[in-house]
């Protein structure tokens, strides 16, 4: 198609340049035509010649030419023939005759009226005895004035001169010749500029053609960096595009299939799934977080997958809820990441604790390699590092990192080179051994500088940062929270939301089937002797290990659990304190290792697998308290209490209850 | 072809909804780097990427017209035409261009 596109423009370009070679000819015709047609115009050019000749030869070249000369222009200049050679030598000839001839021309049109008096004059100028010929002489020029006129090279003289000179009987037909003339003309120039922009039009449509690429071309576009980052960034937008699935030009008048709705309430529904097969296949999840500045936005962390050895080890992988297939952001590091956490001050930044001990920080601006590293050094962590929390303002935030040694370091964001400080957890009266191995800590709402660590051996201490009134920095040996048979694999504070402070109550999770309510013995009376303290209330409702154990972030009496056989338990202490408000099972059972309310307003958890799926369920309407829920729990706990106490199990403190703490 | 482009665009074609991609280099003249489905095949695959060329450049051309005087003029990002049987979404660049062809209905 293209060749046959190609011959056809080939042949009217030909076309083209013979027409146009044609046009050429025709106005050099036109013009030679012109040119001839009026014979008293080159007659008058014949003459021209002469009185040039006449001019530069003769030097007093006054008879015929008198009137030509510059000199009867200027008056009161006795040497005009030397003025004349002059002018000659250095104007070209036809100039000077033009300007001769314009001079003349005008001082004739002047002189027409008072045609005796200007040769009065111009006789008195050259010679007074030469009079009687000079008459002669200007009869003559009477005869030539028109024809010089004609020397003009200006076409409407010309035509002028046409006009007025020519016999009155050809000036119509010479009219009509004229006009006839334009109009072939005017049809000649019209077709050509059709031709000319068929031929503009299809050298475009052949440039605009598409071109197949050489192989050559294909494979250096292929390999060029700003391409593929190209093809990340446009198919990441198109995905997130696709996965929305309404059709806003839905026509809602027309009837369709009905569609069977999710039956409201008391149901939690999955929303997806986030698995990559490249990234979690093998792996286990071991830690979820969500943005804080972005609601969307969830993290994962997984530790390594035995079958790839050349694989990174640890994976932070970042998950967002409108593009399913793939992670936003992928994270490498050495070691198996085994705590991860946002940044609540930083949109862009990621910690990450892992199994050698190093704490890394990832950027989502940067690639794939953390952006900053602990050392390796006995400076900082050398244990796995299996809990982390960020305390603090905007301004002045620290990240508490405790590894499975005892160790408790504070960091600061940005000098991970060393930690601001490190504490060590020992527990002088244990009989083996004084390290207390921290599986999982966390902070009271609000407190910065006494947090609650759960150990393997089952035990919960209470530990301080900083030397205060009463109790010294570290382990508070005193207060055993006893309760758990085995490790303790979560332990949460309620959060303070809402009229009602319940932020001493927290809630730990277990290797022993259980889950326990306690409540944080208050800080305003320091012990000085050691003694258990006993949890509130148990939840044994769990078949499995329970992995982890969250306060529902707006509802003060909800709180989920996840477990090893894949479920996931969301509990309502208000409503029921033995079973819990709904039970689902989570993927395909095998262990859910973390769970993560997301930070709004609760409405969706994550809960990450030792699968590698990281699955996003919603809760509905469940998440959003009533009024009521915050006097209820305080009855509820009142009652836990009180059950406790008449079974002498916890040292009541009565004024503390009615006080609605 | 580096393998995670391979696997990206088969994510991407792959896709319930969509029915083919076109991966094109602006300049000049257009060219078809990339192409999948049965919709972009041939003769049909040739006209969608001149024709989607042409809309992306009059778009442009429009969008300089309305803000090039103010500082840095605006830059299509990202463009989506609904139509009645599908729609393509175009996701533009200095120098290359992906389109998808999908079918929202399904």
């Amino acid at each position: 198609m293209s060749d046959k596109r190609r011959a056809e423009i080939e042949a009217k370009r030909a076309k083209l340049a013979e027409l146009r070679k044609a046009r050429a000819d025709r106005q050099r015709a036109e013009t030679e035509r012109r040119q001839t047609e009026p014979g008293p115009s080159s007659g008058a050019r014949r003459d021209v010649d002469d009185l040039v000749n006449q001019l530069v030869g003769s030097r007093s070249g006054l008879d015929t030419g008198g009137d030509v000369t510059p000199s009867s222009s200027l008056p009161n200049t006795p040497p005009r023939p030397s003025t004349n050679l002059l002018y000659g030598s250095t104007l070209s000839p036809s100039g000077r005759v033009s300007r001769q001839s314009d001079v003349g021309s005008d001082r004739d049109r002047v002189s027409m009226g008072t045609t005796m008096v200007g040769m009065m004059e111009h006789v008195d100028r050259v010679l007074t005895p030469r009079f009687i010929p000079d008459l002669i002489d200007v009869e003559q020029e009477l005869f030539e004035l028109p024809q010089r006129e004609r020397v003009i090279y200006n076409k409407e003289v010309q035509t002028t001169a046409i006009e007025t000179e020519t016999p009155q009987v050809s000036e119509v037909e010479i009219r009509q010749q004229i006009m006839r003339e334009r109009e072939l003309e005017e049809e000649r120039i019209a077709q050509d500029k059709e031709l000319e922009e068929e031929s503009v039009q299809l050298e475009k449509e052949i440039e605009q053609e598409i071109r197949e690429l050489t192989e050559e071309e294909r494979s250096h576009i292929l390999s060029a960096p700003e391409f593929l980052d190209f093809v990340e960034q446009s198919s990441k937008i198109l995905q997130r595009a696709l996965n929305d699935g309404y059709d806003y030009i839905r026509d809602y008048t027309i009837g369709t299939e009905a569609n069977g709705d999710d039956s409201e309430g008391k149901r939690v529904k999955r929303i997806c799934a986030f698995y990559d097969e490249r990234y979690g296949k093998n792996r286990s999840i071991t830690d979820v977080d969500w943005s804080p500045k972005y609601p969307e936005l969830s993290v994962a962390s997984y530790n390594k997958n035995p079958a790839a050895l050349n694989e990174p080890d640890g994976i932070v992988a970042v998950w967002n809820l409108h593009l399913l297939d793939r992670p936003e952001f992928v994270f490498h590091s050495q070691s198996d990441v085994l705590s991860v956490t946002f940044s609540p001050f930083h949109s862009n930044l990621v910690f990450g604790g892992t199994y050698s001990g190093q704490i890394l920080l990832w950027d989502t601006r940067s690639k794939h390699l953390p952006v900053l590293k602990t050392p390796l050094s006995a400076a900082g962590h050398t244990h796995p590092v299996y809990a982390m929390h960020m305390v603090g303002t905007q301004n002045a935030h620290n990240l508490i990192t405790s590894s499975t040694d005892g160790t408790v370091c504070s960091w600061l964001v940005d000098m991970l080179a060393q930690p601001q400080e490190t504490l060590e957890l020992i527990h002088a009266g244990h009989n083996k051994t004084g390290e207390v191995a921290i599986t999982t800590l966390d902070f009271p709402d609000n407190e910065t500088t006494t947090f609650w660590v759960g150990t393997e051996e089952g035990n919960v201490y209470q530990a301080n940062r900083y030397d205060r009134a009463g109790a010294k920095a570290g382990l508070n040996q005193y207060d055993i929270y006893k309760g758990h048979a085995g490790p303790v694999m979560g332990l949460h504070f309620h959060p303070l939301v809402g009229p009602v402070d319940f932020s001493d109550l927290f809630l730990t999770a277990s290797v022993d089937w259980t889950v326990k309510l306690w409540r944080a013995k208050s800080l305003a009376k320091p012990s000085t002797a050691a003694h258990g303290i006993s949890p509130i209330y148990s939840f044994d409702e769990a078949d499995d290990y329970v992995y982890d154990v969250k306060w529902h972030p707006a509802h003060p009496a909800l709180f989920g659990t996840v477990d090893g056989s894949g479920r996931f338990d969301v509990w309502n202490l208000n409503t029921d304190t033995e079973v819990p408000v709904v039970s689902t099972n989570v993927g395909s059972g095998r262990a859910i290792n973390k769970l993560q309310w997301d930070r709004k307003d609760g409405r969706r958890a994550a809960l990450g697998g030792s699968d590698g799926k990281l699955y996003v369920y919603d809760i509905g309407d469940m998440a959003l308290p009533r009024e009521s829920e915050w006097t209820d729990l305080q009855k509820t706990v009142a009652g836990f209490i009180g059950g406790a106490q008449a079974n002498g199990v916890v040292d009541g403190d009565a004024t503390r209850i009615v006080a609605g703490r | 072809m580096p393998p995670e482009l391979e696997q990206t665009l088969a994510l991407l074609s792959s896709h319930r909804s969509v029915l083919g991609y076109l991966l094109l280099s602006r300049g000049d003249h257009v060219s078809i780097i990339r192409h999948s489905g049965v919709v972009f095949e041939g003769e049909q695959g040739k006209k969608y990427a001149s024709v989607i060329g042409k809309m992306v450049e009059s778009v442009q051309a429009g969008l300089e017209e309305v803000s090039g005087s103010e500082n840095d003029g605006d830059q299509i990002r990202f463009m989506r035409i609904r139509t009645k049987r599908h729609e393509i979404m175009i996701s533009p660049d200095e120098r290359y261009l992906l389109a998808v062809l999908h079918d929202p209905a399904s």
